[in-house]
């Protein structure tokens, strides 16, 4: 069984790196995305098992490209620093998988992930 | 800008004063003048009423003289008659002369014969009988003759004066009786008191005129004397009486006039006195009203400034709620990433245990961290409660499980099962982990930290009763205000965070304190409905 794919989308490079680093030592396979519309492009041509996201990015936002995403969609993890708005926070909880608060306990978004992996398959 | 508002009543008043004088003196000018006028009117009055009483007391004293000369005429016409009933009896005459001699000297009767004039019957100082009237009594004796009744006349002989009165045809035809007395240049009457002359100073002039040559009596020996003049008639003569009084003839009137006007002004003075008296009470009503006014209006500017000052307050708090924000925002991303490093660097650290003690240590203060941010961006964001029904026992339970306790604090939670409060759960927690968590720090050398529940009126009363060490007053006071904290470590947010939450509930929050003895802090927040707890 292949390793479970996931992709990392976060505008923070500190973030994305630790992300990968934590997740590949886990056993997950992690791809890197720095912007909104790159990760689009990204699970448009690939497929991942899960998303990892995070909501406000410049350019185009997590909210956003979650919003677009094909089916089936990957699950996807959102990330956020700051408060949803209640019309974004219902369009987020009817596709996401999880609402994840930075900063978070690494051992929380592990778990989160795992559980998010053995969703999608 | 309240040291103006004390200066503005004094600029009023004083700004007052001035017509308030203008109008005291115009009243004065007024009344001096009512005053003044009345008193030239009593005068006039006065000196009508004087005139009158002269001109009265004047017409009684020439009715005197009048009669006191008719009386001599009527003598003169007796002695004539006497004289002319026989020539021979010429004693008989001197006897009835001697009795109206009075004030004359000399009493005689002649006959004209030819040019000349000759006496043919004599009393006292008269001229003998046989001899020759001189010009002027002559010419006066043909006066009288001409008249056919009484004339008088001065006469001048040398050094002395004669006053004659002289009647025609009172011997029978051609014959004439004289009447003859010496006058000094200052002949004074001596008027007895109840006389008509008792008051006047009078002259009597034997002419129409006040002629100084004619003046045959005075009462004084200033003359002629000014004053009313009243011509009377002697015989076919017209004299003149001239009198002035010697005293005020209206008497109490006259003398208390000067009363009279004393006491006008007087009651002119009070008058004027009392409107000043009442313009300046009303002015000082006025003035007390203006103080009134001001020191309500500086009440007024006073919570103005209050309301000023709470707005400022909460502006500055708004912008520290912004900043808060923002910088909590900000930090969220590095703590994350730290937290994320963190955990590589714990497992790189492998069985090492000095790394695993470092990294162990940056966990926990990057907590503590997390924790700051936390209480920032709760205080900043306090959005509306989401109410739903919530058992307090539960709640207890759960915030107490949330923060274990540090070693040697003994924990302790009541409440009844029954107790349900209206609230957002995550909210009220959060308020109750505040004060749990204080409560613990209040007890570095440990203690008891007890939670209490109880309904109270409609109301749920939590109570958090810690044995540590306690506040000041002054601290109790400010407990609650954002970023003000007694603490060495936080920023002071906490409680006034647990105080937005619980205002937020329609609640309240209070604290009791005594130092070295503990704190223990009450909320209360509207009970719910009984609702039946889920077996």
């Amino acid at each position: 069984m292949s390793p479970f794919a996931v992709l990392v989308v976060d505008d923070e490079p500190g973030m994305r790196d630790t992300l990968a680093a934590i997740l590949e030592y886990h056993g997950y396979r992690v791809a890197l995305a720095a912007d909104g519309e790159t990760a689009f492009t990204a699970v448009q041509s690939e497929s991942f098992d899960v998303v990892v996201m995070d909501v406000k990015m410049p350019g185009r936002d997590g909210v956003s490209v979650l919003q677009d995403m094909g089916d089936p969609p990957p699950q996807v993890i959102l990330m956020t620093a700051y408060a949803l708005e209640d019309r974004l926070r219902a369009a987020v909880d009817a596709k996401a998988f999880a609402i994840v608060h930075k900063p978070f306990e690494t051992g929380r978004m592990l778990s989160l992930v795992f559980d998010a992996s053995q969703a999608s398959r | 800008m309240a040291d103006g508002l004390v200066e503005a009543p004094a600029v009023d008043s004083l700004g007052r004063r001035w017509p308030l004088r203008m109008m005291s003196a115009i009243i004065l000018v007024v009344l001096g003048g009512a005053v003044v006028a009345s008193s030239v009117v009593t005068l006039n009055v006065i000196r009508h009423q004087e005139r009158l009483i002269l001109q009265e007391r004047t017409g009684e004293a020439a009715a005197v003289l009048g009669s006191a000369f008719a009386s001599v005429q009527d003598s003169l016409q007796l002695l004539g008659s006497i004289a002319g009933s026989s020539p021979g009896n010429r004693q008989l005459f001197a006897t009835a002369a001697r009795s109206v001699l009075g004030p004359a000297q000399g009493l005689l009767v002649s006959t004209q014969r030819g040019a000349s004039m000759r006496v043919i019957a004599a009393a006292g100082a008269a001229p003998a009988i046989g001899q020759a009237i001189p010009g002027a009594q002559a010419q006066l004796g043909r006066r009288a003759l001409s008249t056919a009744g009484m004339v008088s006349g001065l006469v001048q002989q040398g050094g002395r004066r004669w006053l004659y009165f002289a009647l025609g045809r009172g011997a029978g035809p051609g014959t004439v009786v004289w009447w003859e007395a010496p006058l000094s240049q200052a002949v004074t009457i001596e008027a007895s008191p109840g006389s008509p002359f008792g008051y006047l100073d009078i002259a009597v002039y034997l002419s129409a005129r006040p002629d100084p040559s004619t003046l045959i009596a005075a009462t004084t020996k200033h003359l002629p004397p000014a004053g009313l003049q009243y011509p009377f008639r002697v015989g076919h003569d017209t004299w003149l009486l001239v009198t002035t009084s010697t005293f005020p003839l209206v008497g109490s009137l006259v003398k208390d006039t000067p009363w009279i006007i004393l006491v006008m002004g007087g009651l002119a003075v009070a008058l004027t006195v009392t409107i000043v008296e009442v313009q300046g009470r009303r002015r000082d009503y006025a003035a007390a009203q203006v103080h009134e006014k001001t020191a309500s209006l500086q009440t007024a500017m006073a919570e103005l400034q209050d309301a000023q000052a709470q707005l400022v307050r909460q502006e500055k708090l708004a912008a520290v709620g912004q900043l808060a924000s923002t910088v909590g925002h900000e930090l969220r991303n590095p703590l994350a990433v730290i937290m994320n490093a963190l955990y590589l660097l714990e497992v790189a650290a492998g069985e090492n245990d000095m790394m695993r003690r470092h990294v162990a240590t940056a966990k926990r203060e990057t907590s503590a961290a997390t924790l700051i941010v936390s209480d920032l961006l709760d205080y900043s964001v306090g959005r509306e409660p989401m109410l739903a029904p919530v058992q307090v026992a539960d709640l207890i339970s759960e915030s107490l499980s949330v923060v274990p306790p540090p070693a040697g604090v003994q924990v302790a939670g009541h409440s009844d099962p029954e107790l349900f409060v209206t609230a957002d759960r995550d909210q009220l927690r959060q308020a109750l982990l505040n004060l749990i968590t204080n409560g613990y720090e209040a007890m570095p050398d440990g203690g008891a930290l007890t939670v209490s529940a109880a309904s109270a009126e409609g109301s749920a009363q939590i109570t958090v009763t810690d044995t540590g060490l306690g506040m000041s007053d002054e601290t109790c006071q400010n407990i609650f205000t954002p970023f003000f904290t007694g603490k060495a470590r936080g920023i002071g947010l906490g409680l006034a965070v647990t105080k937005r939450v619980v205002e937020a509930h329609g609640g309240t929050i209070t604290v009791e304190s005594t130092p070295s003895a503990g704190s223990s802090f009450t909320i209360t927040v509207p009970a719910a409905a009984m609702v039946s707890v889920p077996q």
